[in-house]
């Protein structure tokens, strides 16, 4: 197996608060991991980490075998990120963005890939508008668009889908599917559970930091468990540890 | 909502968003700061006084608080830009006209009201507090405290409403806000010596003056209250797509996409054109006039020489345009380093400092064209520029409209620039051409911005 992730122990602090509590995990290639929990449980902090966006206090990261300490631009050039807060710059045009992000990565067929992503997320209509006017959806769509432009073979994603509309939603999580099954990785995260009990291989459950439960949602829904009851139950009964 | 709860709101809201938005406890530094300059610049008053009589130090604090109101009323408040950033998602209680029924007018009436008094706390209150302990030891006669404390709150609030006026204007039409600035020129130009009607109140305190200038704020600001439009977000713009073609043109300086997207941003927000007037013309321009009144008191100085320092620092500023629709953190998910990034910033900045130096060239034409001090004076505009702009980037990297409110880097920014300038001006009264020794400020700029780009690399986005 091709290990696309592997953290040991990884711990970030903010001050006295503890963001991330010592997380060790491992991904690998085709695979659909769901990092799950609550608001503020850690989530978007393992996401940066993992990017080299943020360094972590302690524990280490290597993402496609790259340390993300010592070479994050490497990674950040291999992998894709959708970020949950950040959106794209308010002047400049949905497709001035991807075309912007495409001369960064240093692409070719520019307006081809872009093409390409206009058509599959259907926002065609909406290249020349700029990214300030574009609804939350679309720009989430953009950003989606921008994650996969230089085709990674992993994608890191915070939130897939929460300004998206039941169609895209549909369309995205075939997408990803389909995605993962020609040997893509992808690794989200997210608080809505439909999402991680309907698309992912794997999850793991994080709250204030810890890694409470790693495991394959096979197993779980296999046992006649749903796991929303049990993403709940482990949830307090940590908070009532 | 009543307007005095609706007042109460915006103060509050306003302080929050300082204090959340500039290091709370720093931000509320930012007032005792200026106690603290305004006291020691006040007790240095007796020791130039042969130089520069009370009375133009008077007239200079004046103009500098005239010029602050400008710049609190320009401060995202340029016209559309203006409304969409206050009434937009940045601003949560001027945002209510559009879900309570609350009138426009009403809300930007409140919100002029709230400026007014929230400002005059923050800068002109603080200053007289610093002023009115000084006079003991500097011999002024303490009645001088409420007649500068009532006068520098007029011409605060002259530059405030005019501002106002003048984005209320450009909103309706860029033709009407050029058509009026070229009359106000030429009715300035035909009435000769104008005094300054704070001033007139401070030198001989009468209702006249006072009356006058309560006039030059309240007409301006109904004005501006009375024709307010708001240009809301759901208006949506489109444009071909630009980026590509200003990439190529610009791709000899590398980081081409990134001084692209700045020209894009600079362009677009509508500030664009508003910013150049407001943030840099004005001042500069007030500054010329400044200057024309202070060489009548000081002999021996050159005018063109203190105005190309005082350009090379607000040049500086041109970096705050720069930064002001990015934050790293909209990179820090692509392969993309902070370093690169400052780079690119400097280089966008580069191509902009040919303003100054234009304006620099149409001063020193303006002077009769004298050509000896003119290369001091552009060596002076360049070294200046580059330091100040060195200082900065070194205190605040990436955000520094953020970053300068934090009362410790400013306290920094004020003490790695003041001492240079005052040497420059000093040295060029002597001869001009000493003022070609500010060139040593290049490699120090050069210095600091590689200490900077080491020094911000290790920047990473705050919160979890």
């Amino acid at each position: 197996m091709h290990q696309m992730i592997e953290a040991e122990t990884l711990t970030k602090q903010y001050g006295t608060v503890t963001a991330v509590d010592g997380i060790s995990l491992s991904i690998v290639r085709g695979e659909l991991f769901g990092l799950l929990g609550p608001n503020g449980s850690g989530k978007t902090t393992m996401i940066r980490m993992l990017t080299g966006q943020v360094r972590p206090t302690s524990g280490s990261a290597r993402v496609m075998g790259l340390d993300v300490v010592e070479d994050p631009i490497r990674v950040r050039e291999l992998v894709g990120i959708i970020p949950e807060q950040e959106t794209p710059p308010s002047f400049l045009t949905a497709e001035e963005y991807l075309h912007f992000v495409a001369r960064i990565r240093g692409l070719d067929r520019i307006d081809a890939r872009c093409d390409h992503w206009f058509d599959l997320l259907e926002f065609q209509d909406k290249r020349d508008v700029l990214c300030k006017d574009l609804s939350r959806g679309t720009r989430q769509k953009l950003m989606f668009a921008q994650a996969f432009l230089h085709e990674p073979c992993l994608v890191l994603i915070d939130e897939p889908l929460i300004n998206l509309d039941p169609i895209m939603q549909r369309k995205v999580k075939d997408f990803l599917r389909g995605y993962t099954s020609k040997g893509g990785t992808v690794f989200l995260s997210t608080h809505i559970l439909d999402i991680a009990e309907e698309i992912c291989d794997r999850i793991g459950i994080i709250h204030n930091g810890r890694l409470l439960h790693a495991g394959r949602v096979d197993d779980l829904t296999g046992s006649g468990r749903h796991l929303e009851p049990f993403f709940l139950d482990l949830v307090r009964g940590d908070v009532g540890a | 909502m009543l307007v005095p709860d609706l007042f109460l709101a915006m103060m509050k809201e306003e302080w929050r968003i300082h204090s959340t938005v500039f290091w709370g406890f720093w931000f509320a530094l930012f007032p005792v700061m200026i106690v603290v300059f305004a006291f020691f610049g006040s007790l240095t008053l007796p020791f130039f006084s042969d130089a520069v009589p009370y009375t133009v130090a008077a007239l200079l604090a004046q103009i500098f608080f005239l010029l602050a109101g400008a710049m609190v009323g320009s401060f995202g408040l340029m016209g559309r830009e203006f409304m969409n950033r206050r009434f937009g998602q940045a601003s949560l209680i001027a945002y209510v006209s559009r879900s309570l029924p609350i009138s426009e007018r009403r809300i930007f009436a409140t919100f002029l009201m709230k400026d007014t008094i929230y400002y005059i706390l923050l800068y002109v209150l603080p200053f007289t507090v610093g002023f009115a302990a000084a006079t003991p030891f500097i011999s002024i006669d303490p009645g001088y405290i409420i007649l500068a404390f009532a006068s520098l709150a007029l011409a605060f609030l002259i530059g405030l409403s005019a501002v106002c006026f003048l984005s209320t204007l450009y909103a309706h039409s860029v033709r009407l806000l050029a058509a009026t600035l070229v009359v106000l020129a030429l009715a300035l130009f035909h009435a000769g010596t104008v005094v300054f009607p704070p001033y007139s109140f401070f030198l001989d305190p009468g209702l006249e003056p006072l009356a006058l200038s309560l006039l030059f704020i309240l007409i301006p600001a109904a004005i501006s209250v009375l024709f307010v439009t708001v240009d809301y977000p759901d208006q949506v713009k489109r444009f071909k797509n630009s980026l590509d073609s200003l990439a190529e043109r610009l791709s000899p300086l590398g980081s081409e996409h990134f001084i692209a997207k700045d020209a894009l941003d600079l362009l677009r927000s509508e500030g664009g054109a508003g910013k150049v007037v407001f943030s840099f013309l004005l001042p500069v321009g007030l500054i010329w006039l400044c200057l024309q009144i202070l060489i009548q008191f000081v002999p021996g100085i050159d005018p063109l020489m203190i105005f190309a320092v005082l350009l090379g620092v607000i040049s500086s500023t041109i970096y705050n345009w720069l930064t002001e629709f990015d934050s790293f953190s909209s990179y820090a998910f692509l392969p993309v380093e902070v370093s690169g990034m400052i780079d690119a910033k400097l280089k966008s900045y580069g191509i902009l400092s040919l303003l100054p130096v234009a304006v620099l060239v149409f001063a020193a034409a303006a002077t009769g064209g004298a050509a000896a001090p003119f290369i001091p004076a552009l060596a002076v505009l360049i070294s200046v520029s580059a330091y100040t702009l060195a200082v900065t980037v070194y205190l605040t990297g990436l955000h520094p409209n953020v970053m300068l409110y934090h009362a410790g880097v400013f306290a920094r920014y004020v003490l790695a620039t003041s001492p240079v300038l005052l040497l420059i001006i000093f040295a060029s009264i002597f001869d001009p051409l000493y003022a070609l020794g500010s060139l040593l400020l290049v490699p120090a700029a050069a210095f600091l911005l590689s200490r900077s780009r080491r020094g911000w690399q290790t920047w990473e986005i705050s919160g979890y």
